[in-house]
């Protein structure tokens, strides 16, 4: 006992960080309810919308998606052959609500990710300030965030989306910001000397150079937020990472390998059409 | 050649603490629970148990689910608080006599649907009108759904179901069926404890109404005035249509009165006689219980602490589970 950590130097900040979230939820938690409610409404009628197409229609949709990504029928079809397993174990519904919480919460990771990417890219002090961020946001436990962020928002699918952005929009951060400094300097100048402004110069010819970079930030971010998937189930959130929980709660292996799956499955599937766009942005 | 004798001193003396910890008898494991009244009970048995009859012991953390199978293989030898008879792993391993369930620790522990007094009262201090002023039983609820309104679906109320994967997720799934509210009422599964806990605690701190499945003995019972809904009395017959997932005709009735127990494994119970007379005679009052836990998760005591105090301020509680002997040795310890 010797060579522990002397008692004098013990200082815990947990009372105040308790205090102040207790105070958040008390002066700011009706408004912030309020936000998330109108946002909650988004992701509803989006995952209603895809619950209202017919099944072969959503099949369809996808076998056309991953053929004009990846030109390549075998390919094609063995996604659709994929998410149609996904519907025979009976994991259809639950598969949609997924789809619907991943595309909402990546759909804003783009959003955010991609200018704060390209801030990054262009002031070195915002670099310095941002990236310990992002390593916090991809190592923190996200249940340390998880529960205040519930009690603010309220239970269900939006602090599921909060927490997914926090842990999901790094990889797209740093490979925009990667992809627009590789861009060779001597390609802007020759831009900068036709006459393009700053603007032109990044919309038409640093963006599009750096889309290859960019596209895998996109994919690896997609990834990241599957792999949320289950965690969000754990805070009320709908889908396919229900059913993993319940699975391991109650010693239900086979279900919950039934699902594990199922989300490894759309995974593939995500993964596969977006690196297949992700290679044509590198050809053209 | 000084450091190498300093060397072979801290050699040596590695070794001899090697010999006389094997010499130690081998602890005994208790389940780390990880819910609050659990942990507190936990702790208060491993302070008698070490204190009094001067056993060392230890825990291993684990869901309960994996404790349950863990304490049916010997892995642990102690579960502070068990709902016996709720889970199937549970009745099948005492079926076969690898279990024990011994005592009846906690009297009137409860479970059922709740709301915040001030949705049936109102809060005058805090400026809180009673919203549902005549909400009695759960044949009320339908009335009532657009105070408890749910935010996916506004046009129905939200019922904070327990975590999918509980038994007791069956039950009120059932039971929402039985009552008549599937039409009215979503049936929210939390997901998690910690989520349940978290999202009715929001609530009562901004003063929302709020329906939600819980049970005592728990911290929250304890720190908050809670009311909870009359439902039919208990039937065993209704009881076994809700129990059952899959009955498309359940019927209602208020839930099974829990009999919570210590549960110990078929060797401890063999080994360790005197504590298996201890263990049965375990019976933590339900109110002093909940009041002790809403202290402690309020000033957010750790367990063991709280076990202390717990001891210490409440020896009527304990004092006739235990032999005097062992007696004078926690309280000569506290």
């Amino acid at each position: 006992m010797s060579s522990s950590f002397p008692e004098g130097l013990h200082h815990s900040i947990a009372e105040p960080v308790n205090r102040s979230v207790d105070s958040l939820v008390l002066n700011y938690g009706d408004h912030l309810r309020q936000v998330s409610d109108s946002l909650l409404q988004v992701v509803t009628l989006l995952e209603s919308g895809l619950r209202a197409l017919p099944w072969w229609l959503l099949l369809v949709l996808v076998g056309a998606l991953a053929w004009h990504a990846g030109r390549s029928w075998k390919r094609a079809l063995a996604l659709v052959v994929l998410m149609f397993l996904i519907g025979v174990v009976g994991l259809w519904d639950k598969l949609l609500q997924t789809c619907a919480l991943v595309l909402v919460a990546t759909g804003l990771c783009v959003l955010l990710g991609v200018p704060l990417g390209v801030l990054l890219a262009y002031r070195p002090t915002a670099r310095r300030v941002l990236m310990p961020v992002l390593d916090v946001m991809q190592t923190l436990p996200s249940f340390v965030y998880l529960i205040p962020v519930l009690m603010l928002f309220g239970l269900g699918k939006m602090p599921a989306i909060f927490a997914t952005l926090i842990y999901a929009l790094p990889p797209l951060v740093r490979l925009t910001d990667l992809g627009l400094r590789q861009v060779d300097p001597s390609v802007r100048e020759a831009a900068r000397c036709l006459g393009a402004n700053r603007w032109q110069v990044l919309r038409n010819v640093e963006l599009p150079l750096a889309l290859p970079s960019i596209m895998a930030g996109l994919n690896q971010t997609v990834m990241m937020a599957l792999s949320m998937v289950v965690v969000a189930s754990m805070i009320g959130a709908r889908g396919l990472g229900e059913d993993v929980l319940i699975g391991i709660q109650t010693l239900d292996v086979g279900r919950g390998v039934e699902a594990g799956l199922a989300i490894v499955a759309l995974a593939v599937i995500i993964d596969r059409v977006t690196q297949d766009y992700g290679r044509r942005s590198v050809r053209q | 050649m000084h450091l190498l004798t300093r060397w072979l001193t801290t050699a040596a003396l590695t070794l001899a603490m090697a010999g006389a910890q094997a010499a130690d008898p081998k602890p005994i494991h208790f389940g780390d629970i990880t819910w609050e009244s659990g942990s507190l009970i936990t702790e208060v048995l491993r302070l008698i148990v070490e204190k009094g009859y001067g056993y060392p012991t230890d825990t291993l953390p684990g869901s309960t689910v994996s404790l349950e199978a863990a304490l049916a293989r010997n892995d642990i030898q102690v579960i502070g608080e068990e709902w016996a008879g709720r889970s199937p792993a549970w009745v099948k391993a005492e079926a076969e006599g690898k279990v024990f369930g011994l005592g009846d620790i906690v009297k009137n522990a409860d479970e059922g649907w709740w709301v915040p007094d001030y949705v049936i009262h109102g809060d005058a201090e805090k400026g809180i009108k009673p919203l549902a002023p005549d909400l009695r039983s759960v044949s009320d609820l339908p009335r009532y759904a657009h105070v408890f309104r749910d935010a996916e679906q506004p046009e129905k109320g939200r019922f904070l179901n327990s975590p999918a994967g509980w038994t007791s997720e069956v039950v009120n799934t059932q039971k929402l069926k039985a009552y008549g509210l599937t039409d009215t009422y979503v049936n929210f599964r939390t997901g998690s404890g910690a989520a349940l806990d978290a999202e009715i605690t929001s609530s009562i701190r901004r003063g929302k109404p709020v329906l939600f499945y819980y049970w005592s003995p728990t911290p929250l019972m304890g720190r908050y005035k809670l009311v909870r809904l009359e439902e039919p009395a208990f039937d065993a017959e209704a009881w076994k249509t809700l129990a059952d997932a899959k009955n498309p005709n359940p019927r209602g009735t208020r839930s099974l009165a829990a009999r919570l127990s210590v549960g110990v494994s078929a060797p401890f119970h063999q080994q360790y006689p005197e504590l298996v007379a201890v263990f049965e005679k375990v019976d933590f009052p339900i109110d002093l219980l909940n009041t002790t836990l809403a202290k402690m998760s309020e000033t957010r005591q750790s367990p063991r602490a709280a076990a202390e105090q717990f001891l210490k301020a409440n020896p009527q509680v304990w004092h006739g589970w235990v032999s005097d002997e062992a007696r004078s040795k926690v309280e000569a310890a506290l």
